[in-house]
């Protein structure tokens, strides 16, 4: 039991640490690479302990871009993207205005 | 703090793309922040939400589910194999070709588009079906005179159908998508120059005709009589379409004056049906590739997944398109229900109208003919046949109707300017609902079941106004003309509306399969009872109107051979009307004791089920006619007190019960059979109170007595009348 307590402890600085990262990048905007390939930019809204994110005003791009081709992207608007489909998160630098990451 | 100042997600070949990519990301300062992330959350609870203030769990459940192929129409296109090609990417890899295409490709593509069309009157989107052909996109750019004039023809045939049924507005997001993506369709070319251009294809076409036709006294060589063949193949093609979009333009000409030039192109192209149907073969065909979800084989220029992007953020729709050959098939039926519409003009009263356009409604026709239909009887100037003022027309009808004397221009109310400054104030209350009556019969079939429960409400609001009117009329008419009356006249005619549409509402019930057997009983019972018995009092109150108003015009014409005016026939009479809603009564009548009569014989078992309770399920079916003060709603309670079998006969068998509805279906067929022209709704009618007759009959005698089997009804000769069937 004291051992629990003890690590609940731990966790909760952890936590609080995590949930201060967390919420320095909501409503930044993030760009999610997903498991097939595709990219998505949007303004970051919210997450959970599965990493499952959502993306307000979201816009989509396909991976390949081959040669000069412009790609145009999609408007999804408000879309969540489950954890286990994320392969990587990018978080807009010129917005973070704390100097905290930099 | 792993992969700072990475611009690019590391996965990226270095380089390759990238010029691009800064082009329409060089606003972005990319940090990669994935292991952060990923341990910064993993610290969560479990069900703990991060977000912002103004964002939870509402906002949340809105969005979409990426990778979940029910919602991310996106995934397609990753998911296949092949690249997806734009007209110009197409064009550049030589997958497509703009000039010196054979015969075969300008017919496969005449035909695959007119399929693709037809999808899209089907109710899909124009991305995923017309849009597919890539030619469409950029027409300017097509070298080949007879693509360029189809492809240009086809962009306006598609601009035109779509402003049709915009207008018309009697379409719902299943019969129609009118969204058109941003797409350019050839607006900066005429309707006459595009015909124009289908017109000089096609008298190129005739002269390699004329020049391959079978001479006297000449042998034709194989290739020629093929040629010959095939270039008619492709001439009545761009004909047809030629004369299609001319057809559609007539409809829209001012106050119907292009009726009779649409009647002829109609049949024309009803002439060339047949010539293209038998040479579909001759047009090139998709290869037999496997066909999947969203992906299908095409013939050159068809590209199913290109505006696959272009689709709105929703769950994913598949669209099949349709074959050639059922695309001719929905044409052909669209240009007969045409030719009905051609007809529509002839009509006179909006009654007829109204009979006509639900007749019409009842084969489900599609989107494009329901407009066109509407469009014909209220162009976009709101006059009848772009004609007549809707209040001209309607007080046509009401004089036909019931012949009020303020309407009369033999009584002196009317030209009392007071009396007609009433009616008038009046009329105009009346044009809305009315005009929605009309397009409510444009609807599609499971619609309009939901549009008659709320016209109610403003029909009823209507009738009490007409009340009104009615009341200080009779004032005015008692004082000059004492033995003449005006109560219930105006209102009279409202209330007639109001039970067709209820009626209307209670019949679609069946033709939608609403009902349960075991519901039967209080809806014959309402119709029987309650409805049709009102309709009758309605068209006998009117047709007391119109005996008045002739005996007063012949009364004013004394003295010229008064005994030959009593003999004379009635002009106007409403035998008809009252004959019909007659028979209808007789025949929920029989239903009614009929299903009395199985219930008693045990026959028909009530459900069961835990916490049922039918006063719930009466209310829910009768609810719109709360709405409406006259008739009066008559609750459950007081159903059941009205439809008590011991009130009336206390020693009721299903024996006698039985015998009561074979006397109703005979009545209703005497009545039926009493008119000299029956319709094929008059006969269907006829066929089914027969065999119900014959069914009672048995019944009487003892047939299956102790069967406990539950009769069948079956709609398969009628929508709403059911033939009984023992088994």
């Amino acid at each position: 039991m004291a051992g629990e307590v003890v690590e609940k402890k731990d966790t909760d600085k952890d936590a609080s640490e995590g949930k201060k990262k967390l919420s320095s990048w909501l409503n930044k905007s993030m760009k999610v690479k997903m498991t097939d390939g595709r990219t998505l930019i949007g303004v970051f809204l919210c997450t959970d302990r599965e990493r499952n994110v959502i993306l307000g005003g979201c816009e989509e791009y396909l991976k390949p871009l081959e040669g000069n081709e412009k790609e145009e992207p999609r408007i999804l608007g408000l879309a969540m993207i489950p954890g286990h489909h994320i392969v990587s998160i990018s978080i807009d630098k010129s917005q973070l205005q704390d100097s905290e990451f930099q | 703090m792993e992969g700072t100042m990475q611009t690019q997600p590391p996965s990226d070949p270095g380089g390759q793309g990238s010029d691009g990519r800064v082009d329409s990301k060089s606003r972005y300062d990319w940090k990669d922040i994935t292991e952060e992330f990923m341990s910064s959350a993993s610290a969560l609870q479990m069900g703990e939400l991060l977000h912002d203030t103004n964002f939870g769990l509402f906002e949340a459940m809105s969005a979409i589910e990426m990778m979940d192929p029910k919602m991310d129409a996106g995934m397609m296109c990753n998911q296949i194999q092949r690249k997806v090609l734009t007209f110009d990417s197409a064009l550049e890899s030589g997958a497509i070709k703009i000039k010196d295409l054979s015969i075969p490709e300008l017919i496969g593509i005449m035909d695959t588009s007119l399929a693709c069309l037809v999808t899209w009157l089907e109710g899909h989107s124009l991305a995923q079906t017309v849009f597919t052909n890539l030619f469409l996109h950029n027409p300017y750019m097509i070298d080949d005179k007879c693509l360029k004039a189809f492809s240009i023809l086809m962009l306006k045939l598609v601009d035109h159908i779509r402003d049709r049924v915009n207008r018309a507005g009697v379409f719902e997001e299943e019969d129609f998508q009118s969204l058109t993506y941003g797409f350019k369709m050839a607006a900066d070319v005429t309707d006459a120059r595009a015909t124009g251009m289908m017109k000089e294809v096609e008298d190129d076409l005739n002269r390699i005709i004329k020049m391959t036709r079978s001479k006297v006294g000449e042998e034709r060589d194989a290739q020629t009589e093929q040629e010959h063949e095939i270039t008619n193949a492709l001439f009545s093609r761009v004909k047809f379409f030629r004369l299609f979009l001319m057809g559609l333009l007539s409809f829209s000409k001012e106050k119907c004056e292009g009726i009779p030039q649409a009647q002829k192109l109609i049949c024309q192209l009803l002439e060339l049906l047949p010539i293209i149907r038998d040479t579909i073969c001759m047009g090139i065909q998709p290869d037999n590739k496997e066909v999947g979800k969203n992906d299908y084989p095409t013939i050159m220029g068809f590209e199913p997944l290109v505006n696959q992007r272009l689709l709105p953020p929703t769950f994913p729709r598949y669209t099949v398109i349709r074959s050639r050959e059922e695309a001719l098939g929905h044409i052909e039926g669209l240009l007969y229900r045409l030719q009905i519409v051609t007809t529509v003009p002839e009509l006179t009263t909006f009654h007829i109208i109204m009979e006509a356009f639900q007749e019409f409604s009842k084969s489900s026709p599609c989107v494009l003919s329901r407009s066109i239909l509407q469009l014909t009887l209220l162009p976009v100037n709101k006059r009848v046949f772009g004609v007549h003022t809707m209040v001209d027309f309607l007080k046509d009808t009401i004089r036909n109707f019931i012949a009020p004397p303020v309407l009369s221009q033999k009584s002196a109310l009317y030209n009392n300017s007071q009396a007609k400054q009433y009616v008038d104030a009046w009329f105009v209350q009346v044009v809305r609902p009315f005009t929605a009556l009309v397009q409510i019969t444009g609807h599609n079939r499971a619609r309009q079941r939901d549009k008659w429960a709320h016209i109610l409400e403003d029909l009823s609001a209507l009738q009490e106004e007409a009340d009104k009117v009615d009341a200080c009329l009779h004032q005015m008419l008692t004082k000059m003309e004492p033995n003449r009356q005006h109560i219930a006249c105006l209102g009279n005619w409202v209330l007639y509306h109001t039970l067709q549409a209820m009626i209307s509402y209670l019949l679609a019930g069946f033709e939608l399969e609403l009902y349960a057997t075991y519901e039967y009983h209080y809806v014959y019972w309402y119709l029987y009872e309650m409805l049709y018995s009102w309709l009758i009092n309605t068209l006998h109150r009117a047709d007391n109107f119109l005996l008045e108003n002739e005996t007063m015009a012949d009364s004013q014409q004394k003295g010229r051979s008064n005994k030959k005016n009593k003999k004379k026939k009635r002009i106007k009479t409403l035998n008809k009307e009252i004959t019909l809603a007659q028979a209808g009564q007789q025949m929920f009548g029989g239903y009614y004791k009929a299903v009395m009569g199985f219930r008693l014989d045990g026959k028909m078992q009530m459900p069961e089920f835990q916490f049922d309770c039918e006063e719930v399920r009466y209310s829910h079916r009768f609810q719109p006619f709360t709405n409406v003060s006259t008739p009066p709603y008559i609750p459950y309670v007081q159903y059941k007190e009205m439809s008590d079998l011991n009130r009336y006969e206390p020693d009721a068998t299903a024996v006698s019960l039985y015998g009561a509805a074979c006397k109703c279906f005979h009545q209703a067929k005497s009545l039926l059979e009493s008119f000299h022209n029956p319709s094929e709704e008059v006969q269907a009618m006829i066929k089914v109170a027969k065999v119900n007759f014959v069914v009672m009959k048995i019944l009487m005698g003892g047939h299956k007595k102790d069967s406990q089997e539950p009769p069948v009804f079956d709609f398969t000769s009628h929508p709403v009348y059911p033939t009984i069937k023992m088994v």
